[in-house]
């Protein structure tokens, strides 16, 4: 589903990425753990398309297209999903109102006729409940006074609400408390464990794999994958550390 | 040929204006008619004025209790607004004289130009509502002179809708105790315009707002100058800006708070900002204070910049196409002055026009 391949990547010309090649399939989760200013968020960014983190080698495809070709819009409309380590507020758009026009969007970009307000409402209240969020606050400017926990459920709520094919999560677990990190890790189970999807799920700390269980685990240090493993291998980083393994 | 005496950019109250189309229009005709204005009126059951090149159409209009003829209320010596001196329409209210729903104005222009005064006098504890809008081609020149007395509330909206031509305003007011003036402009449309205010809160404890939404795009300019003069103690005032630039635009705010000598316990807030769309244009702001009283609060804040670059990264990775996240943003930007609207029919109203302004963009 995601081929990225040799990929070399530059923020303000500074090389972040230099060379990384990793392939997800469908019905896969993955998890890419490494320290500090390894490249997990630019990878993220790089595959979102954000203005600023520029491709100067190797690239990545998405269901065969070339990924790094399309435009942010685009690549959502395509299935790709982000989840922000910071989402971002915006005073004065509601969530829902964003949504439905963002949703709207990818439909028809996909030949799909819109939703209306009503099958919307549906879709967004189910999403909300299950997240065990308030309606209330989905009306609310996005994310703002919003609580970091509460801005964490907030993109699980959007994810279900887009029902991407692909979702790449910058650590959705940072910020989080133990109850919250059950609800969000419960709903990216719910919403993208399915044979059909993928997941790249980009964490700091062994403990969001408690809830989503990754069937692949990759290192990610100096803008290269370095090692891969299955679910074994966050442990032993949780136990080691990543200078060990850097060595 | 009509002799104009129009102020020049070496004037520091006009040296963002651009009057150069003045002359022309004040020469040409118009094409009279009557234009189909059905759409504009809000159907709010108040009474309603349609004014064709400045004239009303009586046949259009269901002016209630409304006056026409020579307006008290000179222009204080504005270069623009004198012209607008004489007649015009009055509305005069107390109260116990309660009317069913705010007052409608619809000016159109057809070419040339024209000039009206209007006068607004409330008495004690009288309140009004008064929308006014402004469509058509050529230029539209008007002079509102209120007064309003204790306890008096007039909530004033404006929106200036021209496809072409010219629209230039000024209103004068003078509030008295307790008295409360709200006056929101939108400017969208493809005119230029220049909105011209001097409000004093003259008695004590009075409130006065002057504010709105200026959108400019192409090489249109739009420019409001306001002083707000406080006069009295205990006086409150707000002024809530925002002014959009497109293309190769300018919009201009002048906002000025004058404290008078012994007007105690003002609390003046000035909030100016603009938002520039493209490189190529202008958003000009000039925030003034003059305070001559110790005990006062004056809040004030100018800012101009573009859209928040990781907020459209954001609404694009969800699928929003990046001239939909564009409008998104800046229509949250322009919310901010409208909001001021207290009516919700006419606020919903003045939202939807800035809506199209934006999605004609997009």
């Amino acid at each position: 589903m995601l081929n990225i391949d040799n990929l070399h990547a530059t923020v303000a010309d500074k090389p972040i990425l230099k060379g990384l090649t990793l392939s997800l399939n469908p019905g896969e989760i993955h998890a890419i753990m490494g320290p500090n200013g390894a490249g997990k968020s630019t990878l993220s960014y790089v595959l979102g398309g954000r203005p600023g983190y520029e491709v100067t080698g190797g690239g990545a495809t998405f269901d065969g297209q070339d990924l790094i070709a399309l435009a942010p819009h685009e690549r959502a409309a395509a299935g790709l999903f982000l989840g922000f380590q910071y989402p971002v507020e915006i005073p004065g758009v509601s969530n829902v109102q964003f949504l439905r026009e963002a949703l709207n969007a990818q439909r028809k970009v996909r030949g799909e006729a819109p939703l209306s307000g009503g099958d919307f409402l549906k879709i967004a209240r189910a999403q909300a409940d299950a997240m065990g969020m308030d309606m209330d606050m989905l009306k609310r400017p996005v994310n703002v006074g919003f609580s970091g926990g509460e801005k964490k459920r907030n993109e699980m709520v959007q994810m279900g609400i887009i029902d991407p094919k692909l979702a790449i999560l910058d650590e959705t677990d940072s910020g989080l408390d133990i109850d919250a990190l059950r609800v969000v890790g419960d709903g990216i189970n719910r919403i993208m464990r399915k044979p059909d999807k993928a997941v790249l799920l980009i964490t700091h700390y062994q403990r969001l794999l408690d809830y989503v269980r990754p069937d692949f685990v990759h290192v990610l240090a100096d803008g290269r994958i370095v090692r891969s493993g299955g679910p074994e291998l966050a442990l032993e980083l949780e136990r080691e550390g990543y200078g060990a393994l850097a060595a | 040929m009509t002799l104009l005496a129009l102020p020049s950019t070496r004037e520091e109250a006009w040296r963002w204006s651009d009057l150069s189309g003045l002359p022309a229009l004040a020469d040409a005709a118009p094409r009279g008619g009557r234009p189909d204005v059905s759409a504009l009126w809000l159907n709010a059951g108040g009474p309603r004025l349609l004014f064709v090149d400045g004239k009303l159409d009586a046949a259009a209009s269901a002016p209630g209790g409304l006056q026409f003829g020579p307006v008290a209320g000179r222009a204080e010596g504005h270069p623009l607004a004198r012209l607008a001196e004489g007649d015009g329409w009055t509305l005069m209210l107390s109260a116990d004289h309660a009317i069913a729903g705010p007052v409608e104005i619809v000016h159109v222009a057809t070419g040339g130009a024209s000039h009206l005064a209007g006068r607004i006098a409330l008495a004690d504890g009288a309140e009004a509502g008064i929308v006014e809008t402004f469509v058509g081609d050529g230029w539209a020149n008007r002079l509102t002179a209120m007064t309003l007395g204790k306890g008096a509330r007039l909530m004033r909206s404006v929106r200036l809708m021209q496809d072409s031509g010219f629209q230039s305003l000024r209103d004068q007011a003078e509030i008295g105790d307790g008295g409360s003036l709200v006056s929101i402009f939108l400017g969208v449309g493809g005119a230029g315009s220049r909105i011209d205010g001097a409000l004093t809160l003259a008695g004590r404890g009075a409130f006065a707002e002057m504010g709105g939404a200026l959108l400019a795009r192409q090489d249109q300019r739009h420019e409001a100058a306001v002083v707000l003069r406080h006069a009295a103690e205990n006086g409150q005032s707000a002024q809530t800006w925002r002014a959009v630039s497109a293309d190769s635009a300018t919009t201009s705010l002048a906002a000025r708070v004058e404290v008078a000598r012994g007007a105690q316990k003002t609390d003046a807030e000035q909030s100016l900002r603009g938002l520039l769309l493209k490189r190529g244009a202008t958003v000009n702001l000039k925030p003034e204070l003059e305070i001559f009283a110790d005990d006062v609060k004056c809040a004030h804040g100018a800012t101009v910049g573009e859209l928040d670059a990781a907020a459209l990264f954001y609404l694009a990775s969800r699928g929003l196409l990046p001239a939909q996240a564009q409008a998104l943003l800046t229509r949250a930007f322009v919310a901010d002055a409208l909001e001021r609207i207290g009516d919700e029919a006419v606020r919903a109203a003045f939202m939807s026009d800035a809506d199209r302004w934006l999605e004609a963009r997009s």
